[in-house]
């Protein structure tokens, strides 16, 4: 057996369609409307509000409201916080990203044979990707706590430091990549179930034949394994840079207000409904939007490939 | 004069002072009585207080008014008003009034003004801190407590470093701290939540006052950009104390509650300059979750000359631009401004009716009432202070931009504490921030 590698869109030689009555046409598209009334409503709806909100002067201080083209743009790109915010969110995203798919995988392939209690595992390791943001923000905050964490006293225990550390508030990198460990721990169950899936589909016999040309270990991950999770692993990037992109909860309860370790999200809050100017929230909203899939889309033409075996 | 009798003399001045505003106070603000026109409506209200069933059970009785009371963290309560006044959206026929947004809410009309049912000659002499809604004679809401900022002091870790009486000046307050430290008690006595939060900002505004000054003019020009005055020597002084270890390292991440309820109430810290009134009673005589139960107290806060103010930061409540049942609203208000309620809210009555977390009553009468009914430890020494040291912290009300330039002060003050800026750059910040705001 043979694993087929084709680009999405690519057709399939020799095949042809059978004749589908009309009421087979018409009912997946029944099946699905209700689901597409609701993310028009709650989704499509209020992007288009905001996609038409960001090119308005909207500030509840500084009536009325007037369209204002590209204004609220350079409003916040010239606003020093906000280009805090957006550098910081490249960080959050490298760390969300590299750390989530990595961590994702390798959970994966040490979850791929079966072992006793591999259920259990694969529950409770879901188990953070159910918890909402702010209570996981809270939780990491007691672990993370500079006088009572657990972190802390067990470093300080194991003689890794010697004395407690302030992990987030000080410096940026630091504080980011610690902020990120929370999120990563959220995302990763969903990188891990979604490649653990991909390698659960992987017929045996590829593995035997690679093998038998002396293929083993590391090269067998490389060579065979990763290619034929790239469907999954293209979706593990794409949920781990929605939500890098987007990450807030963890940010708003570990950063409070500091410009050290801000997000987009965080920093658009602040515009929106400390700051009362709406239009520019809406403008780094639009940013964001955009951003997110058009990064989305790029990961996706780069990592997938439709896999068949 | 020694700070005991200073204190002794201004509780019992405040208790007569009380005594009689109380005696005038109950024909000032009264329930409405059941009016036909407001029988059966139901009243949404979204305040950041969770409610005192029992006393809400009686004013639905009275009047006939059902009340959908709804207890909101208060930053989700500011999120929950300023999206559904921008939408134009009925969100609640009573809500929150802050004091830090009654500026904004008198430049954007989200609520109404209640001049023609609370009459201002009235709320101006039963309120303490009536000045705090009121702008440009347009009352934006009605003070719901009378919330101040106070210092408070571990009594018990003062005397175990044998300093014999409360210290009145700053230089004084400092000396006694450095004490404790140096004589192991607590090593890091001083309690300052360095985290970029609100509470940040108002700690910078109570020392400024302690240096004798203030923070913005009465136009809303900066007072803090010279090296002497007030605000620049009390920005150095918070960051002084943090980087020499007079405040724990760990307050740069910690928010005003959760380092009053980790360090403070857990001993690790002997006071905190900026404290909010009514914590004694809400977190540090909590038996279940703090150490320092009968151990803290309320003290004179420490001027560069002797006593300084304690500045107001009270709540207060609102009726929003779009409410629906406004005259049901107004009774709701009054009857939570009755002087028995606010005691009540305050543990006048027990805990049956006592509001978890409310400081203090909001009008003469409730404070009187409640330093009368000597539940609460600290009452006394508070309504003293509120009535001969308080005082709003903008002379003319907090400015429409206040949450900018809040956000402005805390940032920079954090960044100079994790050592990212310097004092002098910071605050450079915070006065271009307000000259941009001012326009």
């Amino acid at each position: 057996m043979s694993a087929i590698f084709r680009r999405p869109g690519q057709p399939v030689a020799g095949r042809r369609r059978p004749m589908r009555s009309r009421r087979d046409i018409a009912l997946p598209y029944a099946m699905v409307a209700p689901l597409l009334v609701f993310i028009g409503a709650l989704a499509l709806y209020p992007t288009v509000l905001t996609a038409y909100g960001a090119f308005v002067h909207n500030d509840a201080l500084d009536p009325p409201n007037h369209f204002t083209g590209l204004g609220n743009f350079q409003s916040v790109f010239s606003n020093p916080q906000v280009r805090q915010s957006l550098e910081n969110t490249g960080l959050y995203v490298v760390f969300g990203v590299v750390l989530s798919v990595g961590l994702g995988t390798f959970f994966a392939l040490l979850l791929q044979r079966r072992f006793r209690g591999r259920g259990i595992v694969l529950a409770l390791m879901v188990l953070p990707w159910a918890l909402p943001g702010v209570v996981e923000g809270v939780i990491w905050s007691w672990i993370l706590d500079p006088t009572f964490g657990v972190l802390n006293s067990t470093l300080k225990s194991a003689g890794v430091i010697s004395q407690y550390q302030l992990w987030v508030g000080t410096h940026q990198v630091e504080s980011i990549f610690f902020i990120s460990l929370v999120q990563v721990w959220q995302i990763t169950p969903l990188a891990a179930i979604l490649v653990l899936a991909a390698l659960q589909a992987i017929p045996h016999e590829l593995y035997e034949a690679a093998s038998v040309d002396g293929a083993k270990g590391w090269t067998l991950i490389r060579r065979v394994t990763l290619p034929l999770v790239r469907p999954a692993l293209a979706i593990a990037v794409v949920e781990g840079l929605v939500m890098s992109l987007n990450i807030f909860d963890q940010v708003y309860v570990l950063n409070a207000g500091a410009t050290t370790a801000s997000s987009l999200m965080t920093e658009t809050y602040e515009l929106a409904f400390n700051n009362l100017n709406f239009g520019q929230g809406y403008a780094l909203s639009l940013l964001a939007t955009v951003t997110t899939i058009v990064l989305s889309l790029l990961a996706v033409r780069i990592i997938y490939r439709k896999v068949e075996f | 004069m020694k700070s005991r009798t200073w204190l002794g003399t201004g509780i019992a001045v405040t208790a007569l002072g009380l005594g009689v505003c109380a005696a005038s106070s109950a024909s000032t603000v009264k329930a409405a009585p059941a009016s036909a026109s407001i029988k059966g409506q139901t009243i949404n209200v979204d305040i950041a207080y969770p409610a005192p069933k029992v006393l809400l059970a009686q004013f639905t009785k009275e009047t006939g008014v059902k009340v959908n009371w709804d207890y909101v963290q208060w930053d989700n309560l500011q999120t929950k008003i300023a999206s559904a006044a921008e939408a134009h959206s009925y969100f609640a026929d009573v809500a929150d009034v802050d004091w830090s947004k009654v500026g904004e809410y008198y430049e954007t009309k989200w609520f109404m003004p209640l001049n023609s049912y609370f009459p201002l000659a009235g709320v101006k002499s039963q309120y303490p801190q009536a000045a705090s809604f009121i702008r440009n004679g347009e009352l934006e809401g009605m003070p719901m407590d009378s919330s101040m900022l106070v210092t408070t002091v571990n009594e018990k870790d003062f005397k175990a470093a044998g300093i014999k009486s409360d210290p009145t000046t700053l230089a004084e307050y400092e000396t006694d701290l450095k004490a404790i430290s140096s004589k192991g008690i607590a090593k890091n006595p001083l309690d300052i939540p360095f985290a970029a939060a609100e509470g940040l900002s108002t700690y910078w505004y109570e020392l400024t006052a302690a240096f004798g000054g203030q923070v913005l003019s009465a136009t809303y020009q900066p007072e803090f950009t010279s090296p002497s005055s007030a605000g620049y020597k009390a920005m150095t002084w918070m960051i002084n104390a943090y980087k020499s270890g007079l405040v724990p390292k760990a307050a740069l991440d910690e928010q005003d509650y959760q380092a009053f309820e980790t360090d403070e109430a857990h001993n690790l810290t002997a006071s905190v300059f900026s404290d909010y009134s009514g914590d004694i009673g809400t977190i540090y005589n909590v038996a279940s979750e703090s150490k320092v139960v009968g151990d803290v107290k309320y003290i004179p806060t420490p001027g560069v000359n002797g006593v300084g103010s304690n500045l107001g930061n009270p709540d207060g409540i609102g009726i929003p631009a779009e409410a629906k049942h406004v005259a049901a609203a107004v009774a709701f208000i009054k009857w939570m401004e009755e002087p028995a309620n606010q005691a009540a809210f305050a543990g006048a009555d027990g805990s049956a009716d006592v509001i978890s977390t409310f400081p203090l009553p909001s009008n003469r009468g409730g404070l009187a009432d409640l330093v009368k009914s000597n539940k609460v430890p600290g009452a006394a020494t508070e309504a003293s202070l509120l009535e001969n040291h308080s005082r709003a912290i903008f002379p003319a009300g907090a400015p429409p931009w206040y949450s900018q330039f809040s956000n402005a002060v805390y940032t920079n003050i954090h960044s100079a504490a994790s050592g990212s800026e310097s004092v002098a750059a910071a605050i450079s910040s915070i006065a271009s921030t307000v000259k941009g705001l001012d326009g």
